[in-house]
C-alpha cells in the first residue's frame, strides 16, 4: 500500500510549475490537428460569406439550425465556470479550489466560440456592428424589444466578467510562475501578472475584487441562459414559446457545462500529472451536481410536454407529437437518452469514482444536450403552423465543418492556455490545503 | 357588354393617350439602342408610359397594357377597355415577357453550313438567299409552304396575299391545341362554323366535359372571371344563390377541383356521360324546344346510353347522372363545356345545350369573320407535298411541328426533303434544328398586329419598344420578299408591317369609321388596345336530323388496360411555356410540382403496377415510348395516367431544354388520349414540390362553410375556442391617414397563378431553378396554399394565395434587431433591405411562413435583367424580402394625389397580384375608408369573413372570404 501523499505548499507549487515546462511533440500534433480544422472551418466560412448562405442546407423553414444550436451549447458549456467559480466561492465551497480554473477557462473561451456562431450565422456578417448600440450620425439604434439584442448585451457582458474573473484569479499564479522561469517566460509572466509581489496590500485588494466579482458574476449564471433560452420564448413558435424556457435552460446549461468539466478535467489530470492536485472527491462532487442537473432536465422535459398536452393547443399537441414520432424523433429519443437515462448511473458512487465511465457519461452528456437544442431549434421550426411550408433539416458539409470548427477553436484554445499558463490555482489549493490532505486521507483509506 | 372603365383604368388611358403619338413604332424606329445622351421628348425618366396592345401568348386574344419604363416594358397589364381581359391577365400572359428578354433569343440572322452548325449571318444576306429561293420556287405552283399558327386577321391577309402572289395556296394553319373537335362538332350539330362566346356567368349549373376552362381551356381569363360571378354565394341565407359545376373527366385539373363536383370519368366515355344526361333529359321532358330541335331524333340518337349501362362503363354512378340531367334540365341557364379530345363529347355538349334552351342564352354563336379566300391547309397537306418533293421553299413562323405534332406525321423526315426550309421565331426550338435558315423575328410586344378574339372584339397590337435583338417584324419579311421574288410585284405594296396593318383596318372597318375619319378612328384604335363594337350572335339552327355514325366513341381505348390522359400544362400549355423560368417555377396548383413532368397514377393503379411516388414508368404507345416519374394521387382515374404536355424539349433554350418528357412523342395526331403499356424503368427521379403536404390539419388556414351553412346564414364557429384577447403590451398603433388591407375570396380563387407571375415580374422576385427549390430556397411574395383534404364531407381541394399578411401585430417586428423589419403608419410591415442583418428571426416568427430570405445573390441572365422594375430594389445575398402590398405602387398613387392636391381615390392603387387576377378574387383598398370598395367585399360578405390563423391575434390586415362549399360526398 503506497504512502498517503501529503502535498505541501512547495510540491503543490511544483506540480503545477511542472505544467508550463514546454511540452512534448504529441501536443503539438495534437495543437497542430485542432488549427487544422480551424483553418478548414474559415474557409469553409469565407466561402459561406462569399457565395451566400445558400451554401448551407438552412432553408425554409429551418432558418436556424446548426450554428444557432451550437451557440447555445456553447453558451451553455460556458455556465458550469461561472457557477464554480463565482457561486461555490461565495458559498465557500470547498472542493471548488482544484476545479474552478479549468473551469473558468473553460468558459471564457466557450463564451468566446458561443460568441463566433451568431457571425456565422449572420447573412450579413459585416454589419454585424448594428446589433450593438453605438453613436451614428443616423441615430439608429438597435430595436430593444428584439431578444436577439438582449443576446448581445448578455453575451458580450458575461464575456466581459468571465474573462476579468479569470484574469483575476491567475494574477497570484502567475506570479508564482514569473518568479521560477527565466528568460522569455519571467518576461511574459511578468506582464500577465502586473507585477504582482504579493504585499500586504495588494492581497487586500485581490481579495476584494475577488469577491467583488463573484458578486457580480453570480446573476449572469442565471440571466445569460435565461436571454439565450428567451431568443425562443419570445417567439410564438410551437416548440419554442414556453414560460418554463429559462429555468430549463439554465438547468441545461449547468448541466452541460459540469460535464464538459468532466470532460475536460479527466484527461488533464491524467496527462499533466495532477492527480495528487484533483483527486475523486472533486471529480465525485461534480457528478453530483450533473445528476442532480440531469434530474432538473428531465423534469423540464416531462413538464413541457404536460403543458403542451395540456394546454390543448392543436399546433402545440403536433409539434410535441412530431418532436418524438416525426422524422427527428431518433434525436429525441437519442437525448432522452444521453440526457436523461444514461446520469442515472452517477447515483452510484461506484460510478462516480470510475473515471473512465466518467468520461464516456461525460461525453454522451455532451452529445445529449447539444440534440437537446439541436431538436428545440430546428425540429419547432419544421413543424410549424404551416403544415404546406413544413421541411427537415439535415446538415451540410459547410454546417458540419463550422460546427467541427467551433470544437477545434475551443479545444485549441484550452490546450494552449492549459500548458502556459496555471491551469490549477496554487493560491487557493494551498489555502485550502487542510481539505486536500483530508481528501486524499479518505481516499487512500477507501481503496484501503 | 358593358364596361365599366374604374378610375385607375382612365389614368392609364390618359397616360396612353399623351403617349400616343410617342408610340416607337408609329415613326422611323431607331435601328439600334443608344442611350440617352440626348434625351427623348417622350421619355421622362421615372415616370412609366402605358401602351395598349393584345396578347399572342394563347388563342384567347386579351387585350393588355404594357408598361414602358425609360423605354423598356416592364410589365404588363390587362386591358381595362378590352371586352376580353377587362384588365385581368394570366400567368401565360404575364410571363410573355420573359419570352421577349429570353436570353436564348436567337439575337440575328444564322446560317446552318454544310457541318450542320449554325453561323451568324447579315440579313441582308439571308434575305438574298430566301428571295433567290423564292423567285425558282414562284415559277412552279404550289411549291412554297408557309406554316404558322392561326394569326391575326391582318396577319393570316398578308399571309394570304403574299402566297397568292409567290403561286402557292399552301398556307398551313398549324397549332396543337386549336379546338378542332369543337370545330369538327359544330360542322356535325350545326352545318357549319360558328365563333363560340360562353356566359358562365348566365348560367345556374355547369357541366364540363373535361373542358379546364380556368387554366387552358377557351378563353380562361373571361371564363375564370365568369366562374367566379357563377360562384360566388351571394344572399345567404334561405334564398342563397351558388352556382352548381360538375366536371367530369379523368384528371382532377385545377378546374375540376374548383368545380363543385370533380366525377373522375374513364376517358373513353366523357361523351357516353354527356349523352346519358341528354337521355335523361328528353326522357323527363326537361328539353326545351328550340329551333331545329328535332326530339325524336335526338331520342333516336342518345337511345344507346342507358345511364345505368354508361354508368358502370365510366366510373359514375348512375344517380349522380340522373341528378346532373335533372339539375341542368331544370336550371334557368345551363351550359356544357367540352374540352375532350373526343369530338363526341363535343357534340354531347352541344346537344345539352341546344337541348336545353341554353344557345343564345349561356353561349352565343358568331358567324365567323374570317377574310375571304382560301382556307389554311392542314399540315397532312404540306407534310404529303414535302414528302413528295413538291415543296422547295417552307417558311415556318411562331410555331414547332417538329416538337408537338405526331410522330405518325412524320414532320421532320417530310421537311428534310426541302431544298431551304426558313425558321422564323424568337427562341430556336426543335423545328429550327432542322431550317437552313434561322431568322429572328419581332416578339410580339415589338410587333404590329392584330387579333380577333370573336366579332365585334378586335384587339390592334402595337410595338411598345424598340427591338431587345437584331430581328425583324414577321411582316417585314413577307413584304420584302413579296417585293423581291414575287412576280407580282404589287402584292404587299407597303413600307412595312405597320402600313400593312393599318391598311388592312382601313379596308375592314371602312363602315364603322365615324364621320372623323380613319386617322381618328386608329389613333383611337390604338389607344384603346382595339375597337370594340357589339356584333348580334347569330341565329343558329341544329342541323334536322342525326344518324346514328355521327357519334363515334374513342373505341381504342374502350377496354384498354391502361390510358395515357395527356392534358396541357396550365403554364406551359402546348410547350411554348417551356422557355420561362416564371412558368417552369410556379407549380402547377394542384401536384404542386415545379421545373418538371410526371405521371399521375391513382393509388390503386399504383399498387397494381407496383410503383412508388417518384419511381420511373415508361409509357409506350405504338408510336414511341415516354418516361417520367410517378405521383401518386385520388385526382386521376383508375384507368388512366396523366402526364403534363410541355416538357421534354431538346431544345428551346437553356429552361426548357432536357427538362422532363413530352407526351406528344406518343400520341396520334389530334389526340390526347392513347392506350399504352407500361414499363417501370430504371431508378428514381424526384419530383419537386415547395410545398410539404397537402393535410392541412384542421388548422384555421383555409376556412370553409357549406352550402348548408350559408343558407342557414350562420356564422360559422371558429375551428377552436378563440383565445382570450390578450392585454397588450405596447400602445396600439395609429394611423393617422391610410391603413391599407386586402380582401382576398376564396370561392373566386381559382387557383390559376396569375397573381404568382404578376408578383415575379413586378416586384423583381428571382426565380432559383429545380435544384433550388428543392432546397427550400423558392422565392415566391406570393404563393398557393394548396390543402386535400380526404373527408367526404369535405371540399375536393383547397386553395388560397398565401401573401404576408401586412398584421398590426406583426410577429415580425419585434423580434428584428436592427429595425429592419418596422411597423408603417399606414399599416404596412416594412422591411428595410439595407438595413436587414439576415438574423432570420423574423421568418422563425411569422406563422405565415411568407418571407424569403436570399440565400444566394440573385441572378437574371441578360438580357432578362431589363424586365426588372426599376421602382424596386433588386435585393443582394443575406437579406430576407418579402410582399410589400406593392409599396411602390402606394407610393406612386400617394405622391400622384399630392401633386394633385387631392386624397387617394379608392382603386387607384392596385397591387399587381389584385392587378392580375383573372376572377377578380384579391381587392386592395383603405380600412379607414369604409366605402372602399374592399371594405363594402368585407361587409356584403360578412357571414364568411376570417382572417388566416386567427387564434394568434396577428390580427392580419388581409381578409379572406371563407370558402363555401357543397360536400363532395353529397353528390
Amino acid at each position: 500500500m503506497a504512502a498517503v501523499p501529503q502535498p505541501d505548499y512547495h510540491e503543490i507549487d511544483r506540480t503545477v510549475m511542472r505544467t508550463l515546462e514546454w511540452p512534448g511533440w504529441k501536443y503539438w500534433v495534437w495543437i497542430g490537428f485542432l488549427f487544422t480544422v480551424v483553418v478548414w472551418a474559415g474557409l469553409c466560412w469565407v466561402n459561406q460569406i462569399y457565395n451566400g448562405l445558400g451554401v448551407t442546407n438552412l432553408k425554409q423553414p429551418n432558418m436556424w439550425a446548426m450554428y444557432i444550436t451550437n451557440f447555445v451549447f456553447w453558451v451553455g458549456i460556458a455556465h458550469s465556470g461561472t457557477l464554480i467559480s463565482a457561486i461555490l466561492y461565495l458559498f465557500r465551497s470547498r472542493w471548488r479550489t482544484a476545479v474552478y480554473r479549468i473551469a473558468e477557462t473553460m468558459t471564457a473561451f466557450a463564451v468566446m466560440t458561443a460568441g463566433l456562431c451568431p457571425l456565422m450565422h449572420l447573412g450579413r456578417v459585416w454589419f454585424f456592428y448594428w446589433l450593438l448600440p453605438y453613436p451614428n450620425e443616423r441615430w439608429l439604434q438597435p430595436d430593444f424589444r428584439s431578444p436577439l439584442v438582449w443576446d448581445a448585451f448578455a453575451v458580450s457582458t458575461y464575456l466581459t466578467i468571465s474573462i476579468l474573473f479569470l484574469f483575476m484569479g491567475l494574477i497570484p499564479d502567475v506570479a508564482t510562475a514569473r518568479d521560477e522561469s527565466t528568460g522569455w517566460r519571467k518576461f511574459f509572466y511578468g506582464l500577465v501578472c502586473l507585477g504582482w509581489q504579493g504585499s500586504d496590500d495588494q492581497w487586500r485588494h485581490y481579495k476584494g475584487v475577488y469577491l467583488l466579482l463573484a458578486g457580480l458574476a453570480t446573476p449572469l449564471v442565471i440571466s445569460v441562459h435565461s436571454v439565450v433560452s428567451w431568443d425562443f420564448a419570445m417567439a410564438q413558435l410551437p416548440g419554442w414559446h414556453s414560460t418554463i424556457f429559462a429555468p430549463y435552460f439554465v438547468a441545461g446549461a449547468i448541466f452541460s457545462g459540469c460535464a464538459m468539466v468532466l470532460t475536460l478535467m479527466i484527461p488533464v489530470r491524467k496527462w499533466l500529472d495532477l492527480e495528487d492536485l484533483i483527486t475523486p472527491w472533486h471529480i465525485d462532487n461534480l457528478a453530483r451536481i450533473v445528476l442532480f442537473t440531469s434530474l432538473i432536465v428531465t423534469y423540464s422535459y416531462l413538464v413541457e410536454s404536460w403543458m403542451a398536452w395540456y394546454s390543448k393547443d392543436p399546433f402545440e399537441v403536433m409539434t410535441f407529437h412530431e418532436r418524438y414520432f416525426g422524422p427527428y424523433g431518433y434525436l429525441f429519443w437519442l437525448m432522452v437518452f444521453c440526457n436523461c437515462i444514461v446520469p442515472l448511473l452517477l447515483f452510484s458512487a461506484k460510478v462516480r469514482r470510475n473515471l473512465t465511465l466518467l468520461f464516456i457519461i461525460s461525453l454522451l452528456i455532451n452529445v445529449g444536450m447539444w440534440l437537446e437544442r439541436y431538436v428545440i431549434i430546428a425540429g419547432s421550426l419544421a413543424t410549424n403552423f404551416m403544415p404546406s411550408q413544413w421541411g427537415f433539416h439535415t446538415p451540410s458539409v459547410t454546417e458540419a465543418s463550422l460546427t467541427a470548427g467551433t470544437f477545434a477553436f475551443f479545444l485549441m484554445m484550452f490546450s494552449l492556455f492549459a500548458r502556459f499558463l496555471p491551469i490549477i490555482s496554487t493560491t487557493e489549493l494551498k489555502e485550502g490545503l487542510r481539505w486536500l490532505r483530508q481528501a486524499l486521507r479518505q481516499e487512500s483509506a477507501e481503496a484501503a | 357588354m358593358p364596361v365599366e372603365v374604374s378610375r385607375r383604368s382612365f389614368l392609364k388611358l390618359a397616360a396612353a393617350s399623351g403617349a400616343a403619338a410617342a408610340v416607337p413604332g408609329c415613326k422611323p424606329a431607331a435601328r439600334h439602342l443608344i442611350p440617352y445622351v440626348i434625351p427623348d421628348d417622350d421619355v421622362i425618366p421615372g415616370t412609366p408610359a402605358f401602351f395598349a396592345s393584345s396578347c399572342n401568348e394563347c388563342a384567347a386574344g386579351c387585350g393588355v397594357v404594357a408598361r414602358v419604363r425609360e423605354g423598356r416594358v416592364i410589365k404588363l397589364e390587362g386591358n381595362p377597355v378590352d371586352p376580353i381581359s377587362q384588365g385581368a391577365s394570366c400567368a401565360r400572359g404575364q410571363a410573355a415577357l420573359q419570352g421577349l428578354y429570353n436570353p436564348d433569343r436567337l439575337q440575328r440572322p444564322h446560317r446552318r453550313g454544310a457541318d450542320g452548325l449554325i453561323n451568324p449571318i447579315p440579313w441582308d444576306a439571308a434575305m438574298g438567299q430566301i428571295n433567290k429561293a423564292l423567285r425558282e420556287a414562284a415559277a412552279g405552283s404550289d411549291q412554297i409552304a408557309f406554316i404558322g399558327p392561326p394569326m391575326g386577321p391582318a396577319h393570316e391577309w398578308m399571309v394570304e396575299q403574299w402566297i397568292g402572289a409567290l403561286n402557292s395556296r399552301m398556307r398551313v394553319a398549324y397549332a396543337p391545341l386549336d379546338g378542332a373537335q369543337q370545330r369538327a362538332a359544330m360542322q356535325l350539330c350545326f352545318g357549319r362554323e360558328f365563333v363560340p362566346a360562353y356566359h358562365i356567368d348566365r348560367a345556374e349549373v355547369l357541366l364540363s366535359l373535361r373542358a379546364d376552362f380556368l387554366e387552358t381551356w377557351g378563353s380562361p381569363v373571361e371564363l375564370a372571371r365568369q366562374y367566379a360571378v357563377f360562384h360566388t354565394p351571394v344572399n345567404p341565407g334561405a334564398n342563397a344563390k351558388f352556382g352548381l359545376a360538375y366536371y367530369v373527366g379523368p384528371r382532377m385539373s385545377i378546374t375540376a377541383a374548383k368545380c363543385d363536383y370533380f366525377l373522375p370519368c374513364h376517358p373513353a366515355y366523357e361523351a357516353a356521360v354527356g349523352l346519358a344526361i341528354l337521355r335523361v333529359i328528353l326522357d323527363k321532358g326537361l328539353a326545351h324546344p328550340a329551333p331545329g330541335l328535332d326530339m325524336q331524333a335526338l331520342r333516336n340518337l342518345v337511345a344507346p346510353f342507358d345511364p345505368a349501362a354508361v354508368a358502370t362503363k365510366a366510373g359514375i354512378r348512375a344517380e349522380t347522372i340522373e341528378k346532373m340531367a335533372q339539375q341542368f334540365g331544370q336550371a334557368d341557364g345551363a351550359v356544357a363545356l367540352a374540352g375532350s379530345d373526343d369530338e363526341a363529347a363535343h357534340v354531347a355538349a352541344w346537344l345539352l345545350n341546344a337541348a336545353t334552351g341554353n344557345l343564345g342564352k349561356t353561349v352565343d354563336l358568331y358567324e365567323p369573320e374570317t377574310p375571304a379566300g382560301a382556307p389554311a391547309q392542314n399540315l397532312d397537306v404540306a407534310v404529303q407535298a414535302m414528302h413528295d418533293g413538291k415543296i422547295k421553299v417552307a417558311l415556318i413562323a411562331n410555331t414547332n411541328p417538329q416538337f408537338s405534332a405526331s410522330p405518325q406525321v412524320h414532320f421532320g423526315e417530310a421537311l428534310r426533303k426541302v431544298p431551304l426550309v426558313v425558321w422564323c421565331g424568337n427562341v430556336p426550338d426543335e423545328t429550327a434544328q432542322l431550317a437552313h435558315l434561322l431568322l429572328p423575328v419581332n416578339h410580339w410586344v415589338e410587333d404590329w398586329g392584330d387579333t380577333c378574339a370573336r366579332p365585334g372584339v378586335y384587339g390592334l397590337r402595337q410595338p411598345t419598344m424598340t427591338r431587345v435583338v437584331y430581328s425583324k417584324p414577321l411582316g417585314d419579311i413577307l413584304i420584302e420578299t413579296a417585293r423581291a421574288a414575287a412576280p407580282k410585284a404589287s402584292a404587299l405594296p407597303f413600307e412595312n408591317t405597320q402600313d400593312a396593318v393599318r391598311a388592312f383596318w382601313q379596308q375592314r372597318f371602312k363602315n364603322h369609321v365615324g364621320a372623323e375619319g380613319f386617322d381618328a378612328f386608329w389613333d383611337q384604335a390604338l389607344r384603346e388596345g382595339g375597337y370594340f363594337t357589339n356584333v348580334k350572335p347569330a341565329a343558329v339552327k341544329l342541323q334536322p336530323a342525326f344518324s346514328q355514325s355521327a357519334i363515334k366513341l374513342p373505341e381504342d381505348l374502350e377496354g384498354a388496360e391502361l390510358i395515357l390522359n395527356a392534358f396541357p400544362h396550365p403554364y406551359l400549355y402546348d410547350g411554348s411555356g417551356a422557355d420561362k423560368p416564371w412558368l417552369q417555377e410556379i407549380a402547377e396548383p394542384v401536384s404542386q410540382i415545379v421545373w418538371d413532368s410526371w405521371a399521375e397514377v391513382h393509388p390503386d393503379t399504383a399498387k397494381r403496377l407496383n410503383v412508388n411516388k417518384n419511381d420511373l414508368i415508361q409509357l409506350t404507345s405504338p408510336l414511341g415510348t415516354i418516361e417520367v416519374p410517378v405521383h401518386i394521387t385520388t385526382g386521376v382515374h383508375p384507368a388512366a395516367i396523366a402526364v403534363p404536355i410541355g416538357q421534354g424539349h431538346t431544345s428551346y433554350g437553356r429552361y426548357a431544354r432536357n427538362r422532363g418528357a413530352n407526351p406528344w412523342a406518343v400520341l396520334p395526331p389530334g389526340r390526347l388520349t392513347i392506350a399504352i403499356k407500361y414499363n417501370r424503368g430504371v431508378g428514381q427521379r424526384e419530383l419537386v414540390s415547395p410545398v410539404y403536404t397537402g393535410d392541412m390539419y384542421n388548422r384555421p388556414i383555409v376556412e370553409t362553410m357549406t352550402l348548408a351553412e350559408f343558407q342557414r346564414g350562420e356564422k360559422p364557429q371558429p375551428w377552436e375556442e378563440p383565445y382570450p384577447s390578450p392585454s397588450e403590451l405596447y400602445q396600439p398603433v395609429v394611423y393617422p391617414k391610410h391603413e391599407w388591407g386586402m380582401t382576398i375570396d376564396l370561392n373566386a380563387c381559382t387557383g390559376c397563378g396569375a397573381c404568382i407571375a404578376a408578383c415575379y415580374a413586378e416586384n423583381n422576385v428571382p426565380f432559383v431553378g429545380k435544384e433550388e427549390v428543392r432546397r427550400g430556397h423558392i422565392m415566391q411574395w406570393i404563393r398557393l396554399e394548396r390543402y386535400l383534404p380526404e373527408t367526404a364531407d369535405s371540399p375536393t381541394l383547397l386553395t388560397m394565395p398565401m401573401l404576408c399578411q401586412q398584421c398590426s401585430h406583426a410577429p415580425c417586428e419585434p423580434v428584428c434587431p436592427v429595425f429592419a423589419a418596422v411597423h408603417s403608419n399606414e399599416g404596412l410591415n416594412l422591411q428595410v433591405y439595407n438595413r436587414c442583418i439576415g438574423t432570420r428571426y423574423c421568418e422563425n416568427n411569422c406563422p405565415y411562413k411568407v418571407r424569403h430570405f436570399n440565400w444566394f445573390k440573385p441572378a437574371w441572365p441578360k438580357p432578362l435583367n431589363l424586365q426588372l422594375n426599376p421602382d424596386v430594389t433588386v435585393r443582394g445575398a443575406g437579406v430576407m424580402e418579402k410582399c410589400t402590398f406593392c409599396v411602390q405602387r402606394i407610393r406612386f398613387g400617394e405622391i400622384q394625389a399630392l401633386t394633385e392636391n387631392r386624397n387617394v381615390r379608392d382603386g387607384e392603387i392596385v397591387p399587381a397580384c389584385a392587378e392580375a387576377c383573372p376572377s377578380r378574387a384579391i381587392t386592395f383598398g383603405d380600412m379607414k375608408d369604409p366605402d372602399s370598395a374592399m371594405m363594402k367585399r368585407r361587409r356584403e360578405h360578412e357571414i364568411r369573413v376570417y382572417k388566416a390563423l386567427e387564434p394568434l391575434n396577428t390580427l392580419p390586415a388581409i381578409t379572406y372570404l371563407r370558402q363555401v362549399y357543397r360536400p363532395r360526398g353529397e353528390v
